[in-house]
């Protein structure tokens, strides 16, 4: 198949990968132009007004959140900000654009000339790829269709189509890259950095499978050592980062294939079918990318002052890359589990506060509890980190708990799912289930002491060398104290009184 | 600058316009004329002149992020000349492309 032979085709070809994505601000309140909702979803056309649907007369008004948000994406990807930008209106025609013009920007984007560094791979064979980018620029989505008549909701055979504009007029950002990808895994790994970045500025939801984040991707090849460009295929459709890794294989192998057979690859637009596994071709109109652009005449142009775009660079957050590093190089934690932490925002704000009240030199065991037991319950449950019913301050507790060795590793499971199920702080369900771990050595010598003076035949065979006996001393003083003993102080204790 | 016949049947297809054959002659001329006028303008020396972007001096016109009431869905279909389950209906596209 397709993954299998990418390897052989990528030592005779290279691969040239561009991609283009488009993210809807979901975190706004209101629409690119007008105030109608943003949310995902709902009864047809009930989020819609004369601005979203277009009548005439109707006017736009940029949102303002809006441009500060692409703006704000713009400086976490290093890009320079234009300091005179406006809207134009790009002319098509397709139903579920309800003014046969989306508002979009053309030869004065927000931001250009940008880059994301994106690591690549584990382990010995990581590496890091600089991945330019082209522009962000500000437009406004389309409506949503359904097919209806004809086969499984397809355009084609389809006997007529219900159009609902709720979506229409949601802010959205377009990206465009460089030309700078050349493997399906480097445009997986650049689409899911860029996933957690903009999850970290808190501009977007980044839900493929919902279409907030949609991406597609330009792809053709070349003869190893060639610096002309091949001709390149679109292919989009793909609503996962899997489809995306699969269709660019899929596309990579497909264009060798027919270069290697003598034949040559067509421009085109092709559509990734996810079930099929395989990408074909899109009848399209050449005439319609004729877009004929010209400044939108409803809405003035932005001037952007130094202050003002040093005002947006304020709000940028710590950046998954910056956190990652932060937790390897001030809290010691491992390189992945510092990563598996930092790429989530929400679960980042948990573990520092739970670091924050366990304390630093703790930072280990709680990193060990949010990617283990935590994560497994947030799995389990599909609940939100926010919402799972276990505080920071709860797992701060559990781990202050263990390595104080008031209750064992073990206990602490028990502990955990008590409290995921009633709310109790852990040492509160510690008391109540007299779960208590003892320590004190005082007690457990004595509890030693009777185990020993009851069993002087096993306190004579280890002293004339059966030393594997102490296992059975342990097991016999954790039962004396119901289980709830320190093992290792118990071990300890055996050990020491034995060899009196 | 001419525009010709062709030209204008381009523009005409691509603004969903039908067009008879006697318009797309007169639009020809006019159009044609329309574009004399502005060759007049390209000739005029305006090195060092600013495009223009807006008649009005005014920049950076936005509103805050705020949610306004919209339309009642049955106002927002009045007009439609069909429509279906709060939806507009659209006849049958054939040969357009899949929507993204
Ligand atoms: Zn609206």
């Amino acid at each position: 198949m397709a993954k299998d032979r990418l390897a052989g085709v990528l030592e005779r070809y290279e691969a040239v990968i561009g991609l283009e994505i488009h993210t809807e601000l979901t975190s706004l309140n209101s629409k690119m132009f007008c105030g109608c909702p943003v949310a995902f979803g709902g009864e047809p056309n009930t989020r819609v007004c004369p601005v979203c649907l277009g009548m005439p007369g109707a006017l736009p008004v940029p949102n303002e959140a809006a441009v500060e948000a692409t703006v704000l994406a713009g400086l976490a990807l290093d890009c320079e900000i234009a300091r005179f930008s406006q809207f134009h209106r790009k002319n098509y025609f397709y139903p579920d654009m309800p003014k046969n013009y989306q508002i979009s920007q053309y030869d004065l984007p927000f931001c250009t000339n940008g880059r994301l560094d994106v690591e690549v791979g584990e382990g010995d064979a990581a590496y890091v790829t600089r991945i330019g980018i082209t522009r962000i620029h500000l437009e406004e989505d389309t409506g949503k269709m359904i097919h209806v008549g004809g086969a499984e909701g397809r355009i084609a055979g389809a006997d007529f189509s219900l159009v609902d504009f709720n979506r229409a007029g949601t802010p959205l950002i377009e990206l465009v890259t460089e030309p700078d990808i050349r493997t399906p895994e480097e445009a997986r790994r650049f689409a899911q950095t860029l996933r957690t970045i903009f999850l970290a500025l808190g501009i977007s939801d980044c839900s493929m499978e919902e279409g907030s984040m949609r991406v597609d991707a330009n792809v053709s090849i070349r003869p190893r050592g060639a610096s002309e460009f091949g001709t390149k295929a679109e292919v989009k459709n793909m609503n996962s980062f899997k489809a995306l890794h699969d269709a660019l294989a899929y596309e990579i192998v497909r264009q060798a294939d027919l270069l290697d057979s003598g034949g040559r690859v067509v421009q085109e637009t092709r559509h990734w079918d996810a079930g099929a596994k395989r990408t074909s071709a899109l009848r399209s109109k050449e005439e319609a990318h004729d877009y004929r652009y010209f400044p939108e005449p409803d809405m003035v142009p932005f001037e952007f002052t130094d202050e003002w775009i040093e005002s947006v660079r304020a709000k940028l957050p710590e950046l998954p890359a910056a956190r990652r590093d932060r937790y390897v190089s001030d809290l010691g934690l491992p390189k992945q589990d510092a990563r598996l932490i930092a790429d989530d925002v929400a679960l980042s704000r948990f573990f520092e506060a739970a670091v924050q009240a366990a304390g630093a030199s703790r930072a280990k065991p709680v990193a060990n509890w949010v990617l283990g037991e935590l994560s497994a319950h947030l799995n389990a449950t599909g609940a939100a980190v926010d919402e799972c019913g276990v505080s920071p301050a709860m797992l701060a507790e559990l781990v202050v708990l263990v390595d104080d060795g008031v209750i064992s590793g073990k206990q602490a499971k028990e502990v955990f799912a008590e409290m995921v199920v009633t709310g109790e702080m852990p040492g509160a369900i510690v008391e109540r289930k007299g779960m208590r771990q003892v320590s004190d050595e005082a007690a457990i010598e004595a509890a030693v002491r009777k185990v020993l003076d009851e069993n002087p035949a096993e306190v004579s065979s280890y002293r004339a060398g059966k030393t594997g006996l102490v296992g059975w001393f342990v097991g016999q003083v954790m039962r004396e104290m119901r289980g709830q003993a320190n093992p290792a102080v118990v071990n300890e204790v055996v050990r020491r009184l034995l060899e009196q | 600058m001419a525009i010709t016949e062709a030209e204008v049947r381009h523009v005409a297809m691509l603004a969903r316009l039908a067009l008879t054959d006697e318009q797309v002659q007169h639009l020809a001329r006019e159009l044609s004329s329309i574009l004399g006028h502005i060759d007049e303008i390209k000739a005029l020396d305006l090195a060092g002149v600013e495009p223009t972007a807006h008649a009005f001096p005014v920049r950076n016109v936005m509103r805050p992020d705020e949610v306004r009431p919209g339309l009642p869905r049955d106002l927002a279909l009045a007009n439609a000349p069909e429509a279906r389950d709060g939806a507009f209906v659209i006849p049958r596209i054939v040969g357009a492309e899949e929507g993204a």
